[in-house]
Formats: structure tokens, sequence, C-alpha cells
């Protein structure tokens, strides 16, 4: 009968009418989102050792991270990422040897203008603070060497000195 | 009477085009005398740009082919890669890209099947399978982090093992599927109106159709038995017990229809992939910088639109001299042109719907 297979196609939808919703009214009720899913990126600069896999990993240069040498070490001073060109691939993370740079469940990326929309992770307090974290630490390194140099010279002295007093009594002993 | 010819220009923003596709058609009435197809206005130059990047870097780039199977395009590159490399792959990564590769087809024919439904004028079939595509896409999200662009596979494995709760998910989508393709079937395959618009509509004989150098379910249809995973398999394929489904006629209806059964066959390959998935490394012991030695390798895998073949040059160095896509959606659409000579307007779209092109792909 010519219909038939119409009317067949009316009881599922008519079934499915009366079914539970497939939907969810999206900006007020979110599905879970799983955890591997690539958002927003998120950097944790004091995990970050400057080493420039993520730069390398990138395919579209997304990542400018700048560096400058304090006392023989390196340490990070601007940390770029350009979102716009970013594929969402993970390679950046995966390269990270340190997890410092993380993807986040954040999803909604728009903004109102291209400026915005670049994010600069690291702050000038961040760098400052650790410049002098830096600093202090050689600093402190420092004097510790020259505190067990000065250790050593002194006990070097005394060796020496007790040394020749043990010369001088064996001699002494010697003579009688 | 006196008949005058009028062109008519269809797309390249044409919602029944897939993306931005242009055909210009010869009418005569309602007749299409002559066509002429304008593929590119989605090139973006791939091959070009993965010069200059290097090999782990060109894995995102395969996904933005076609758009609709992105981990099957992965499958074609690393499958290529590791031909190059002579790279061993670890059991239980083969089972998971079996696993996710046929769970990907399932969601591209899916959304042809759906397509097709809406270009023929039934719009309740495209939503019903979309809803269950919806259910595919959140499993590619668990596992990949990403719902279109996966960028899942790595060169000797993939990037990440299965995370927790997949498997049952998976399965209780499989035993769920049969439910669905029977309210596909009742809603779209069984409907007269759609019978009519599509049965009989530019068959496609088997001859032409090699001739054509047609692959895929659209080669199928005309009762073609090539699939790469039983005619050549690679990867495990031949492990696994599963049928090719053939069309007889080579129409639009056949085309359409295949797609349906092809994802029983998926299914079926999936369980008896979740019921054999080993435990052990995920990742072959690959170099942190991939340099291949000098040389080249061509590798092919049986995609959701057919044949997806991945040409890969080395010289030495870190980035690939050359790489070339033998994408399927555009070698099908190759025989287009021809095919709706003699046509009515009408049935253009549901010509163009039953080849199931992606763009991304055809334009690259």
């Amino acid at each position: 009968m010519f219909g038939k297979g119409l009317l067949k196609g009316l009881k599922i939808t008519i079934g499915r009418f009366f079914g539970k919703k497939s939907t969810v009214q999206y900006p007020e009720e979110r599905l879970p989102l799983p955890d591997r899913f690539y958002g927003k990126p998120d950097f944790h600069y004091d995990k970050c050792i400057a080493c420039n896999l993520c730069v390398n990993a990138c395919p579209n240069k997304v990542i400018k991270l700048g560096t400058e040498t304090v006392e023989k070490k390196k340490v990070v001073t601007g940390y770029h990422f350009d979102q716009q060109y970013c594929l969402f691939c993970g390679l950046c993370e995966e390269a990270c040897p340190t997890d410092a740079i993380k993807f986040t469940k954040d999803f909604e990326l728009t903004t109102y203008d291209r400026d915005t929309i670049g994010i600069e992770f690291v702050k000038q307090g961040q760098i400052d603070k650790k410049i002098k974290e830096v600093k202090q630490a050689a600093a402190e390194k420092a004097a510790a060497a020259e505190k067990a140099a000065a250790e050593k010279a002194a006990a070097e002295t005394k060796s020496q000195t007790e040394e020749a007093d043990k010369a001088e009594t064996t001699n002494k002993e010697g003579g009688a | 009477m006196k008949t005058q010819e009028m062109l008519i220009n269809v797309g390249p923003q044409h919602p029944s085009t897939h993306g931005v596709f242009r055909v210009v058609l010869t009418l005569d009435g309602e007749t299409v005398v002559k066509a002429n197809s304008v593929p590119g206005y989605l090139h973006r130059g791939i091959e070009k740009i993965l010069e200059s990047r290097t090999y782990p870097q060109v894995l995102p780039y395969t996904d933005r082919l076609d758009y609709l199977a992105g981990l099957l395009m992965n499958w074609g590159y690393v499958n290529a890669m590791e031909e190059l490399m002579d790279t061993e792959v670890p059991e239980r990564a083969e089972h998971i890209r079996v696993i996710m590769g046929e769970l990907q087809r399932i969601a591209s024919h899916l959304v042809a099947t759906a397509a097709y439904s809406g270009d023929v004028g039934g719009l309740t079939g495209f939503i019903y399978c979309f809803r269950d595509r919806e259910d595919i896409m959140d499993m590619i999200e668990m596992v990949s982090g990403a719902r279109l662009t996966p960028s899942y596979m790595r060169i000797g494995g993939v990037a990440a093992d299965l995370p927790d709760g997949f498997l049952e998910k998976c399965q209780k989508f499989i035993d769920y599927l049969p439910t669905a393709i029977e309210e596909y079937n009742g809603l779209i395959t069984g409907n007269e109106i759609f019978q009519h618009r599509t049965k009989k509509v530019a068959p496609i004989t088997a001859e032409r159709a090699i001739n054509m150098s047609l692959s895929g379910p659209i080669l199928r249809a005309s009762g073609v038995n090539y699939d790469l995973r039983k005619a050549r398999p690679y990867s495990i394929y031949d492990r696994f017990e599963f049928d090719v489904p053939l069309g007889s006629n080579g129409d639009c209806f056949d085309r359409f229809y295949l797609r349906v059964l092809e994802m029983t066959e998926s299914a079926r390959i999936i369980r008896q992939a979740l019921d054999k998935l080993p435990d052990g490394p995920i990742n072959a012991k690959v170099p942190k910088i991939i340099k291949p030695a000098v040389g080249e390798a061509y590798a092919e895998i049986e995609s959701s639109k057919g044949i997806m073949g991945v040409y890969v040059v080395s010289d030495g160095s870190t980035k690939p001299y050359r790489i070339h896509f033998r994408r399927p959606s555009f070698i099908n659409l190759g025989h287009f042109d021809e095919l709706i000579q003699g046509w009515k307007i009408a049935d253009v779209i549901a010509i163009l719907g039953s080849f199931d092109i992606v763009l991304g792909e055809v334009d690259c």
C-alpha cells in the first residue's frame, strides 16, 4: 500500500514526541565536559623552566616565550599565547616536561576585539619576584661559598700550625 | 517549439552543496544539458603548508581535510609515516585505532545519511541521525579532547590510553545502534517519497565506476566488491569478521542505503575489537625528534568516503619534502559533471548528496 512507509515514519516521530528530551537548555544547563577537553590554555609561571619545547612543538607558532639570564639562570619574562591561531591540538601540553602549560575546560573564548584575544600570562610582579628570588639565592650561595672557603682556609692554617707545633715537639724530643 | 538554454549557478554558498562548492548548470527547461563544477573555494594549500611543518606538526592539519572523519584522516597520515619509518605499532594501539576509526566511520556515515535525508526534503531524519552522532562525538571528545579535530593518533601509536568509562559507553552505544538504525529505516529508507526521489536516479555501472576511479560506498553501491579493509588489509583488519555490503543498481538509493548497512558492519568490528582489546603499551619506540631516512612512502586506508592515500617524501630532515593526499571525495566528484547530464535540476541535489562530499577534503 502506498503511504505505509509514511505512516510508519509518523509512528516513530509520535513515539519520540512523548519520549525523553535529548537536548538541554544550553546557557543555563550544561553538559559535563571530559577531563581531556582542550579549552582556554593556562600557564603556571613557577613550573616553567624556559626549555622552549612548547614553542617548537606548536604547528602555528602561537607561543612566544621571553627569557632573560639572571645570574646564569634562565628567567621567564614573557609567555604570550596568541589564541586566535591556536588549533587546540594539545601538542604543547604534550611536549611540556613540567606541566607548565595546561588546557582548561573554558570554551567560551569570544572577545570583542583582536587585542584582547592573545593572552600574556606573565605579570611584571611575577618576574620581579622571580629575579629577586634568583638573585637572593645566588647571593646566599655566594655567601655560603665564601663562608665555606673561609672555613676551609681557617682549617688549613690551623692544621698547618698544629703540624708546625708537632714538628717542634718532635724536634725538642729528638734534641733531648 | 524553440527552446532556449539557460545558465544557472548553484553555489558556492548553497546548503545542499555541503560546503562551498559551485556548479554551473546549462539547463534546457528543467533538464541539465551541461554541468561545470568549480571546486576550490575552501582551498587552504594544506599540502604546501605542511612542507614547513615538522612531522608531528602535520597531524593537526590532517584533521581539517575531511572534518567529519578527522580520526580516519589522522590514521591515513600516521599509516604512511609508519611505513616510511618502518615502525611496528603495539597491539593495544592498533585495537584502539580500529575502535576509534570505526566509531568515526559510523559518525561520518550518520552525517551522510542525515544530510541526504535533509537534501531530499525530510528534515526529521536529519535530526534523528544527528542525535545519535552526538553520542559518538562525546566519546571522541572523551578520548581525544576535541569533537571534530581530535589529533588523536601519533606516529607509532595513539596520544593517550582510553579513559575510564569509555569501554562501557562504547559498548552501550553499540548495543543501542541497531534500534537507531531501525528508526532511520522507518523514517528515511522506508519513506515512499524518499524512494521515489532516489530509486533509479543516476545509476553508475560497475565498469564506469572503475573507469572513473571511484572508491568507497559509491563504488560498492555499483556492485564492485572492493573494500581496502578486505581487499588489502592494513592495520589489523584481517583479524576481524565482517562483510562488505554491496549494492546492485548503483543508483542514489543504493549509495544511500549502503552507508546504513556499513554502520552495522562497523559496529560488528567494534564489538570484536572491544572483546579482544589487549593490555600493553600504546606507543611504539619512536625518537623524540622524528627524522626519517631519505625515501618515500605511499599508504592507503579505507576512509568513510573511499580510499584515502597519503604520499610522503622525506629528504632526511625534520620536515617533509612533500606530502600529497589522495582525497577520495575529490576523485569521486570527478564523475559528477558527467553523471548529472540529462537529469532534472531537482535530481542534481539528490545526486550530489548521494556522493557525500566534504569540501575540506575536496579542496584540501
